[in-house]
């Protein structure tokens, strides 16, 4: 069958039928539109919490006394782990120097302190692969093991946290795209068998003059593109409307704002994803009728 | 000397419907290029003999061939290509009344894949052998019973199909164009097209020195000539 009488075919039908593409269209519009501000609200927070281990780190007490040389040992062995990022040795004065900088305006904590109380310490980053809360915890434990070392300390609370929020967007977000791609596609399904059985007559003489199944087919097949690929269109066009007007907005005048980013070329796929999703349940409708 | 294959055969062919046998163990064949009217009563199952041809039904007992195609043993996706050997002219004529006449002979050919200039001399063509060339650009509710008829004729002979069936071709005509559209029959069969038209018209067949298979409640009662 030349593409173009499908082309042809779908065109009519979609001008025929035109409420009820429309209808179909706006429905799916709604959906990915919904998609496409939960990915962003769900990016940012992503985007949020991968840049935190950044700023976290595993603090080494070393045991009292140790001379130069045992300290390089400890800080090579530490280096050694696959985990680690880097090792920042962290002298005692030094250590107490930043505690009283910290307690500038408490003063009174310190009074009666006679000697630095504060131990040689070192500041270990991990690589943002390692940042998972059970190899977290082995490394505390393989580094207490470490002779010369007395106490490891992390935030393993703060590191629960941060993986139990991570996991709680990533489900959240794949379940709701889930439910909504789900929507879209029996969106789709619904108005091609609408469509299909309101040209029952048409498709039974198509049969008797010797149509094949593809022929028949196809036609539905560009029209449940042509309504995703629309609705995708509208939906990438409202989601750059309202970046333009709110988002630019608000990010020039609230500082909370100032750090939210907005994924332009993930929206861009937009028109690919209703196409995808209108084929799709065009697709099924197809395969499930009988004719 | 080994004989031709027949054009269409049925071997003890039965069909039923729910409380109803509409043919009963008919046995009969149809030559290459002959053209052959069947004729009963309504009701006596004509119409369901050609439904069986172009494969619409499927026979509950017996076998059928068609221009060497056993039905029995066709795959589904095998019945659209059967169908385009053969042209029907279908007694509720199936035209499309959101198309114009052009389109609606068109469609045959678009089915079958032809490209745009051929589909346009064939068209033509195909009018201008029904005597409407004229009414083209017109929609069929515009047409009267009789101009209805010929554009499915024309519609049936376009894609030159081996073998072409009508179902009471002349059955809301007058005896003028009842006439007219036999001629064009005639026409088509010298040019070697196997026709089979089901008719309860005898005007149409008497002395016209073809076959004539006769139903009577489902069974082939008469094969004679006219």
């Amino acid at each position: 069958m030349p593409t173009s009488y499908a082309f042809r075919l779908a065109m009519q039908s979609l001008k025929k039928d035109k409420w009820i593409n429309l209808l179909s269209m706006l429905t799916i519009f709604a959906g990915l539109f919904i998609i496409s501000i939960s990915f962003f609200v769900f990016y940012n927070i992503e985007i949020a919490t991968r840049n935190l281990p950044e700023k976290f780190s595993l603090v080494v007490y070393l045991d009292n006394n140790l001379g130069q040389e045992k300290i390089e040992q400890v800080i090579s062995a530490v280096r050694a782990k696959r985990a680690v990022s880097s090792v920042k040795f962290i002298a005692r004065e030094e250590a107490f120097r930043e505690l009283k900088s910290t307690l500038k305006n408490s003063q009174y904590v310190l009074e009666g302190l006679e000697d630095n109380p504060l131990p040689d310490s070192l500041e270990v980053k991990l690589k943002r692969d390692a940042m998972g809360s059970e190899s977290v915890k082995q490394l505390a434990e393989e580094t207490k093991r470490i002779k010369g070392v007395s106490e490891v300390d992390y935030g393993e609370k703060f590191l629960d946290i941060l993986q139990n929020i991570k996991a709680g967007v990533k489900i959240t977000g794949l379940v709701l795209a889930l439910i909504l791609c789900t929507g879209i596609v029996f969106v789709c399904y619904s108005t091609v068998k609408i469509l299909f059985y309101r040209r029952t007559d048409e498709i039974e003489t198509f049969k008797l003059l010797g149509a094949t199944k593809g022929f028949i087919r196809a036609p539905f097949i560009i029209e449940g593109a042509a309504i995703g690929t629309t609705a995708g269109f509208t939906s990438l066009a409202a989601v750059f409307v309202l970046h333009h007007f709110l988002f630019l907005k608000l990010i020039n005048s609230v500082p909370l704002f100032k750090t939210v980013l907005f994924p332009s070329h993930v929206f861009l796929l937009l028109p690919l994803i209703g196409m995808f999703l209108g084929i799709f349940g065009a697709a099924i409708a197809l395969g499930r009728l009988k004719y | 000397m080994e004989q031709p294959d027949p054009m269409i055969h049925f071997e003890n062919v039965t069909k039923e419907y729910e409380l109803q046998t509409a043919l009963r163990d008919v046995t009969c064949s149809i030559e290459k290029g002959e053209m052959v009217f069947l004729t009963g009563p309504s009701g006596s199952g004509k119409t369901t003999m050609l439904k069986l041809i172009y494969l619409a039904e499927l026979p509950d007992q017996g076998d059928i061939t068609i221009a060497g195609w056993n039905t029995g043993t066709l795959k589904e996706s095998s019945i659209p290509f059967v169908r385009r050997n053969i042209g029907v002219v279908f007694q509720d004529f199936r035209l499309l009344d959101n198309r114009n006449i052009y389109e609606n002979i068109s469609l045959a050919l678009r089915i079958r894949g032809i490209g745009e200039r051929e589909i346009k001399a064939r068209v033509y063509e195909a009018l201008k052998t029904v005597n409407l060339r004229h009414k083209a650009d017109s929609y069929p509710r515009r047409l009267s019973g009789g101009e209805q008829q010929r554009i499915v004729i024309a519609r049936a002979i376009v894609a030159e199909p081996t073998v072409l069936l009508a179902d009471e071709p002349t059955g809301n005509l007058d005896p003028e164009t009842a006439e007219d559209v036999l001629k064009t029959f005639k026409d088509i069969h010298a040019k070697g097209t196997t026709i089979l038209i089901a008719t309860h018209n005898r005007e149409l067949y008497m002395n016209s020195g073809k076959r004539v298979l006769r139903l009577e409640a489902g069974s082939l009662v008469s094969r004679e000539v006219c």
